[in-house]
């Protein structure tokens, strides 16, 4: 006999929820941006809870159910832990600067280069591939860890994924390209203590990713226009660093909100800037300090070739110098300018011998 | 044909970069800023919105105490470098803005408050400033 | 250290202090080199430069490092803890090709949306909408949770899977985004959140990532891909079409590789089909139990009726007529991996098919 279902019974329309909903009558309307995610910051959804409950993962606003499960084990769950002022800015700014590295680098303009500087180049490649995988992975883990009521941070993050991915592919193209290949790993992004994916605090990695990492591959990137040798390397480095930029904003605002809204932890914020200072005058993960074989290559990319090597190191000193000089305004920009005048920080000093 | 710098000349090339999304190179995209020029002793406000290059006029450098950042060269750098763009069709690669302030100790491009956060948008939005001076290219100017 | 002459190209040039001899070491060493990729009429893309070694994607990765697949490991890196490392736990042909559509398929709800096309509906199919805008958003976070939380397990052996989920991930934002962004913006709000089970399920999938596709993408998305197509269907607006359509793009692309993944697992892996079949049994059960939940069932029944009166008779049916179809390219995807589901599908699930 059938088991089909009496439809009328089983399936009767229930509309009771319809009286449970959020709040009623949100109408957000397009500004000269369109709609973002700021403009639909409306009524009591716009409301960002100083310590999130959500245990179930429903949407910021929703309607918690009594019946609804926990799946939630979110470490990340304080407005001060993640928080930046423009998180809806960045995300929309993301969306709008999308770029495809099949199709907006002109790799038509690769030509053959003398065995040195395709190597140094490779070399480079080779590390920033590498590089951008930690950029990617750990801003990635991270997503998953924090409360969906700070969505628009989330959201920035996983922005940052998608650019990361897209770094990660065009060095990889850029070193098959023109007869050159992969070389020799560098290591430099393995898990060491203080390596960026073994903190176990959002602020920590941040500071450690965004601000001194991300702060020093800025300005490399930015260097791209100088020592690429050809349209398509000068195009790859500016669009990256473009990219680079957006993700140090995020670093630079959140500890900015940070330091404003939880100044109990600014010590603490501190040490996490000691460390990260000290491993960038150490010059791990930082291709421009002085002992790392990839400062080695830009020297004959800087100088355009073995023979200027000398030439190249010299602009490599000056690209040291302004990444010192940046990294301590963003840090003085978050909030945290006290360590430079207090004798705390190495990195004055160190740009000062720079000179 | 247009003077440079003069505000005749900018509002030609915004027109001309507003008219033509060709212009608008990959990369680029939307963006929100508002900063200024200080071309010799002279001084401009550029203000984008979105896809556009909302507004560009003339103004003092006091009213752009509230920039995001200024970019700043001698008289004679800006002319090497529009000169560059009118003979080649768009900045060589040692005369985009980039290039430029990469070539300057202390860059060409500061923020009047000191905040590097704010200075970062030069790096942010390069694409955009960039696409737009190329489009100088199509407005006939004298110098 | 040596003090060295200056460049003879400039005169105002000064001896640099303490450069340091460069060693020139990592000159040489790679694994392959000469390779040449050129772009072809897509441009670069990234499966194209998987030419010689590089293009070598072993069965097992055993390097628990960074290192870029092909290029020259270096001694003495400690281990990173990645847990995935056998190319048939996230394995998929199509995984680059995807990475690159993804990428020049990409939209911007911000602007590309026509919102001012949003019209004010009828309160009961505004609410209703917006009720199943709150349902897909906590879809797309449990998605956007269980991606992230593998994706940084998984070795850079299969890096072409990880920058696709990259996308993925960036797919998931913009969901959440426009789906937010919807249901703020027609006089309407959030309804209440999902009571997630089947979120919870695809959550708890700590065994690997294979087990998590199974009910994310086989399972949940097979189903979540006839409600978008119903709700594109029966579009009120334009807003609403683009939206859906876009959403449909990516959510194909997601199932794709969730597909093209699980087939691999499933041939490749000993024991990896009957592993699915007993996740199917459970998950079944637990989907049966998530669809009898009347308040999406009601949601889209009022959207497909045009109203509460029409939900009643011809939207129920309509929604009924999705769950079986929705069965049946579930039972036919079952089948095609070699994981039969026909005579043991779960009883609660059957009578749908009896309707």
């Amino acid at each position: 006999m059938s088991e089909a279902i009496d439809m009328q019974e089983q399936h009767e329309l229930d509309t009771s929820w319809m009286e449970k909903m959020g709040e009623w009558g949100a109408k957000a309307t397009p500004g000269k941006r369109g709609l973002t995610l700021d403009d639909i910051k409306v009524g009591s959804y716009g409301d960002l809870p100083k310590n999130s409950d959500n245990m179930t993962g429903r949407p910021r606003g929703a309607t918690a159910r009594p019946d609804a499960y926990r799946v939630g084990a979110y470490s990340v769950h304080t407005l001060s832990e993640i928080w930046l002022e423009n998180a809806e800015f960045l995300y929309e700014e993301a969306l709008q600067r999308q770029w495809s590295s099949a199709t907006d680098v002109p790799w038509h303009t690769l030509k053959p280069l003398p065995d040195a500087v395709e190597e140094a180049e490779c070399l480079l490649c080779t590390f920033f591939n590498e590089v951008e995988f930690v950029a990617g992975d750990v801003p990635a883990r991270w997503i998953a860890k924090t409360t969906p009521d700070y969505l628009e941070a989330r959201n920035v993050l996983s922005a940052q994924v998608m650019d990361e991915a897209r770094h990660m592919d065009v060095f990889r193209k850029r070193a098959l390209a023109n007869g050159g290949g992969l070389m020799r790993m560098s290591g430099a992004t393995s898990g060491f203590v203080g390596s960026i994916d073994l903190a176990r605090d959002f602020t920590e990695m941040s500071t450690r990713l965004h601000i001194s990492g991300e702060g020093a591959v800025l300005t490399m990137f930015r260097m791209g226009e100088l020592f690429g040798q050809n349209d398509a390397e000068k195009t790859m480095y500016r669009l990256c660093a473009q990219d680079e930029a957006r993700h140090v904003a995020f670093g630079v605002m959140h500890l900015r909100f940070m330091g404003a809204t939880a100044p109990e932890r600014c010590e603490e914020i501190e040490c996490y800037l000691d460390e990260a200072e000290d491993q960038l005058l150490a010059g791990q993960q930082n291709p421009a300090g002085t002992q790392s074989e990839t400062s080695e290559a830009l020297a004959i990319l800087l100088g355009g070739g073995v023979e200027q090597y000398d030439e190249g190191h010299r602009k490599l000193l000056v690209i040291r110098r302004r990444q010192l000089k940046e990294y301590m305004k963003r840090v003085i920009s978050a909030g945290f300018s006290t360590r430079f005048e207090n004798g705390r920080s190495p990195i004055p000093a160190a740009y000062a011998s720079t000179n | 044909m247009a003077v440079f710098p003069s505000e005749q000349w900018f509002r030609e090339v915004r027109e001309v970069y507003n008219s033509d999304t060709s212009l608008h190179s990959g990369g680029g995209g939307a963006c929100d800023s508002k900063a200024g020029l200080g071309i010799g002793d002279k001084y401009y406000k550029i203000e984008f919105a979105g896809l556009e290059c909302a507004n560009v006029g003339v103004c003092s450098e006091s009213d752009l105490s509230e920039a995001d950042f200024i970019i700043e060269m001698p008289m004679d750098a800006w002319v090497t470098m529009i000169k560059d763009v009118q003979g080649n069709g768009k900045a060589s690669s040692n005369q985009t803005l980039n290039s430029l302030d990469l070539d300057h100790e202390d860059g060409i491009a500061r923020s009047p408050i000191d905040d590097q956060y704010r200075q970062d948008l030069f790096y942010r939005y390069n694409q955009n400033f960039q696409d737009f001076f190329n489009a100088s290219s199509r407005v006939t100017t004298t110098f | 250290m040596s003090e060295n002459e200056p460049s003879k190209d400039s005169e105002t040039a000064k001896p640099i202090q303490g450069v340091p001899n460069p060693t020139y070491e990592w000159m040489g060493l790679t694994n392959e080199w000469g390779i040449r990729v050129k772009p072809g009429e897509h441009g670069l893309r990234l499966g194209d430069v998987n030419v010689g070694i590089y293009g070598e994607v072993p069965e097992r990765w055993e390097d628990q490092t960074r290192r870029p697949r092909g290029a020259l490991p270096r001694p003495g890196i400690p281990p990173l803890p990645y847990s995935l490392r056998s190319k048939h736990e996230m394995w998929a042909d199509c995984a680059a090709n995807l990475y690159e559509e993804a990428i020049q398929r990409r939209w911007i709800p911000a602007t590309e949306v026509p919102w001012d096309l949003l019209a004010e509906l009828p309160e009961d199919v505004e609410r209703s909408v917006c009720q199943i805008c709150t349902e897909l958003s906590q879809c797309a976070n449990t998605e956007l949770e269980i991606i992230t939380y593998w994706q940084d397990q998984m070795s850079y052996g299969y890096f072409e899977v990880k920058q696709y989920l990259a996308t993925a991930t960036f797919d998931c934002a913009r969901h959440l985004e426009v789906l937010r962004k919807r249901a703020l913006s027609n006089g309407g709000g959030l309804g209440l959140e999902s009571r997630g089970r089947v979120n919870r399920m695809i959550l708890e999938s700590s065994g690997g990532w294979t087990e998590a596709v199974v009910y994310l993408y086989l399972l949940r998305g097979t189903y979540l891909t006839r409600l978008l197509a119903g709700l594109l269907e029966y579009a009120h607006n334009d807003a609403e079409s683009y939206i859906y359509s876009h959403m449909l793009e990516d959510h194909a692309r997601h199932l794709t590789y969730g597909y093209d993944h699980l087939k691999y697992a499933a041939t490749h892996h000993k024991g990896g089909a009957a592993i699915m079949r007993t996740l199917l049994a459970i998950g079944e059960g637990m989907f049966a139990a998530e669809i009898e939940d009347p308040i999406v069932k009601s949601a889209m029944a009022i959207i497909f009726g045009g109203g509460i009166e029409g939900g009643r008779t011809f939207g129920m049916e309509r929604y009924l007529l999705l769950i079986r179809e929705f069965l049946q390219d579930y039972l036919e995807l079952c089948s095609w991996l070699g994981v039969d589901r026909e005579e043991t599908l779960h009883p609660k699930l059957k009578q749908y098919l009896e309707i």
